[in-house]
C-alpha cells in the first residue's frame, strides 16, 4: 500500500517536472524609449547618460551585459564604440530588472553633429537547442548631439587643479592665522662689523 | 614680518564660505498665499519594454548527411562529416519540425537574428559564417561558391513560411526572414514564430576538434 502511494507521488512529480523543463526559456528586455543625453555634449567632455533599464524575461538566472553597435536606420553619425563606457554586468533572476549606467566620453577631435547608435543588452545564459546555443539580446537607440566649442564649465566640471589649489590657499591662510595668534616672530639683529671682533683673552686657540 | 606678508589671504576662507552658502537659500511663500490641496490619481500604462523570449524544443541536431566515405569522413546520423556535411535541428518542409519558438514579449519591434563563429573545444581556429546567393555578406569559398570552403560554415534558419533562396545567417544582426510576413521583420507584441536550423559544415577544417560550439542570437530592435 505504502509502495503504491510512493509510486503515485513520484509519477505526479515527474508529470509536473516535464512541462516545467519544456517551458525553459531565455529572454531579455530593454527600455523601448531611446537613451538621450540632456543638452549637447562638447568635444573633450565626459557625460553620465541616463542609466538604461534592463530586465530578465527568461525562466532562469541571467548575467546581462551591455554593448554598443549601430543597428537602427536613421539620421546621425555612427558612434565609435570607445565613446561609450557601460557599467558592470548585472546578474538577475527571472523577471528581475536593473538600471545599468552609461558614460559618454567625447574625444577632443569629435565632429559636431547628431549621433545615433544602439545600446544592446545581451544575456549570458544561452539554452542548448539540440547542440547549438540559442541566445537572446534586445536593443534600444542611443542619441546625443555634439556641439562645437569647449566643454561648458561648471563647479563640478572645473579643471583638475582648482580644488587642490583652493586647499593650498586655505592651508596657507590657516597657518598665517595660527602664526598671528601665537606671536611667532623671526627677528634678525644686525651687528656692526667692528663690534664683531672678539675681546682679548676670549680666543679659543689656547695660546 | 612673515605674518604680515600673508595677511591678505585671511579673508579667502570667509569669502569661499559665503559664496557656497549663497546658493543654498530657500524661497519663502509669498504673504497671503492659500493652503495647497492635493488629490491622488492612480494611472496604469502599457509596458514600454522591448523584449524577447526563445524556447528550444526537445529535438536534437540530427539527420546529418554528406561527407566522403572514401576518406572515412562521411556524416553519421548525429555527427557532421567532411566535406560539405549537413545537419538539421528540426526538419524543413510542409510536414516539417520547427523546435525553436521565438516570441516577441515586448512592444512592436523588428526581430533580428545573427550567428557566431563556430568555436572548437580547444579554442583553436574557428569556422567563420559564410553566405551564398547574390551579394553575400561573406561569400562561401567552396565549390561554385555554393558551399562553405575551408574553415567556413553556413547556417540557415527555416520555418513553415520558409524562403528557399535564403543566403544564410551572418555575424551581424539582420532581419529574421522568418518574421518577414508583411514588410520588414516586424513583430507585434505576443507574435511568435517557430523555426528550425540547417547547418552546412566546411570543405575541410584546420582544427581537429570534434566538439564545436555554435551560438544563434535573436534580438528585437527599434523599427
Amino acid at each position: 500500500m505504502h509502495l503504491r502511494l510512493w509510486a503515485v507521488g513520484l509519477v505526479s512529480l515527474l508529470m509536473l517536472a516535464v512541462p516545467a523543463a519544456a517551458r525553459a526559456s531565455v529572454g531579455v528586455g530593454i527600455q523601448a524609449g531611446p537613451v538621450r543625453l540632456t543638452g549637447a555634449a562638447h568635444p573633450g567632455g565626459t557625460y553620465a547618460l541616463p542609466p538604461v533599464y534592463v530586465v530578465n524575461t527568461g525562466t532562469q538566472d541571467e548575467s546581462l551585459s551591455i554593448r554598443i553597435e549601430r543597428l537602427s536606420a536613421g539620421q546621425g553619425r555612427a558612434v565609435p564604440v570607445a565613446w561609450i563606457r557601460p557599467g558592470a554586468v548585472v546578474r538577475l533572476a527571472h523577471n528581475q530588472s536593473a538600471r545599468i549606467p552609461l558614460e559618454l566620453v567625447v574625444p577632443g577631435a569629435a565632429k559636431p553633429g547628431q549621433y545615433l547608435t544602439d545600446v544592446i543588452v545581451k544575456g549570458s545564459a544561452a539554452l542548448s537547442g539540440g547542440g547549438a546555443n540559442l541566445d537572446v539580446a534586445a536593443a534600444t537607440k542611443l542619441e546625443f548631439r555634439v556641439a562645437p566649442g569647449v566643454v561648458s564649465g561648471s563647479w563640478f566640471a572645473a579643471p583638475f587643479w582648482l580644488w587642490p589649489g583652493i586647499g593650498i590657499v586655505l592651508l596657507i591662510a590657516a597657518a598665517a592665522a595660527v602664526a598671528r595668534k601665537f606671536g611667532l616672530r623671526v627677528q634678525i639683529d644686525r651687528v656692526p662689523a667692528d663690534a664683531a671682533v672678539l675681546p682679548a683673552g676670549r680666543g679659543d686657540d689656547g695660546a | 614680518m612673515m605674518a604680515r606678508s600673508v595677511k591678505w589671504l585671511l579673508p579667502v576662507p570667509a569669502l569661499l564660505l559665503v559664496t557656497g552658502l549663497a546658493g543654498c537659500g530657500t524661497k519663502a511663500a509669498p504673504p497671503g498665499a492659500g493652503t495647497a490641496e492635493n488629490i491622488n490619481l492612480s494611472l496604469t500604462t502599457v509596458p514600454t519594454t522591448r523584449s524577447i523570449k526563445v524556447s528550444p524544443g526537445n529535438a536534437q541536431i540530427g539527420d546529418c548527411h554528406g561527407g566522403l566515405a572514401g576518406n572515412d569522413t562521411k556524416s553519421t546520423t548525429k555527427k557532421l562529416g567532411f566535406p560539405d556535411g549537413k545537419c538539421f535541428y528540426g526538419k524543413p518542409g510542409a510536414n516539417g519540425i520547427f523546435p525553436i519558438t521565438i516570441t516577441n514579449t515586448g512592444i512592436a519591434s523588428d526581430i533580428y537574428v545573427s550567428g557566431s563563429t563556430a568555436i572548437p573545444e580547444d579554442n583553436g581556429t574557428g569556422w567563420r559564417l559564410c553566405n551564398v546567393g547574390e551579394d553575400p555578406a561573406h561569400a562561401c569559398t567552396g565549390r561554385l561558391h555554393l558551399v562553405p570552403g575551408t574553415d567556413q560554415y553556413l547556417v540557415r534558419n527555416f520555418s513553415p513560411v520558409d524562403k528557399p533562396d535564403y543566403g544564410g545567417l551572418t555575424d551581424t544582426p539582420s532581419c529574421d526572414h522568418v518574421f518577414r510576413v508583411s514588410h520588414g521583420c516586424l513583430a507585434t507584441q505576443g507574435t511568435f514564430q517557430t523555426e528550425g536550423i540547417e547547418l552546412i559544415g566546411p570543405s575541410s577544417s584546420t582544427d581537429t576538434s570534434t566538439k564545436w560550439t555554435v551560438t544563434i542570437t535573436w534580438m528585437p530592435v527599434p523599427q
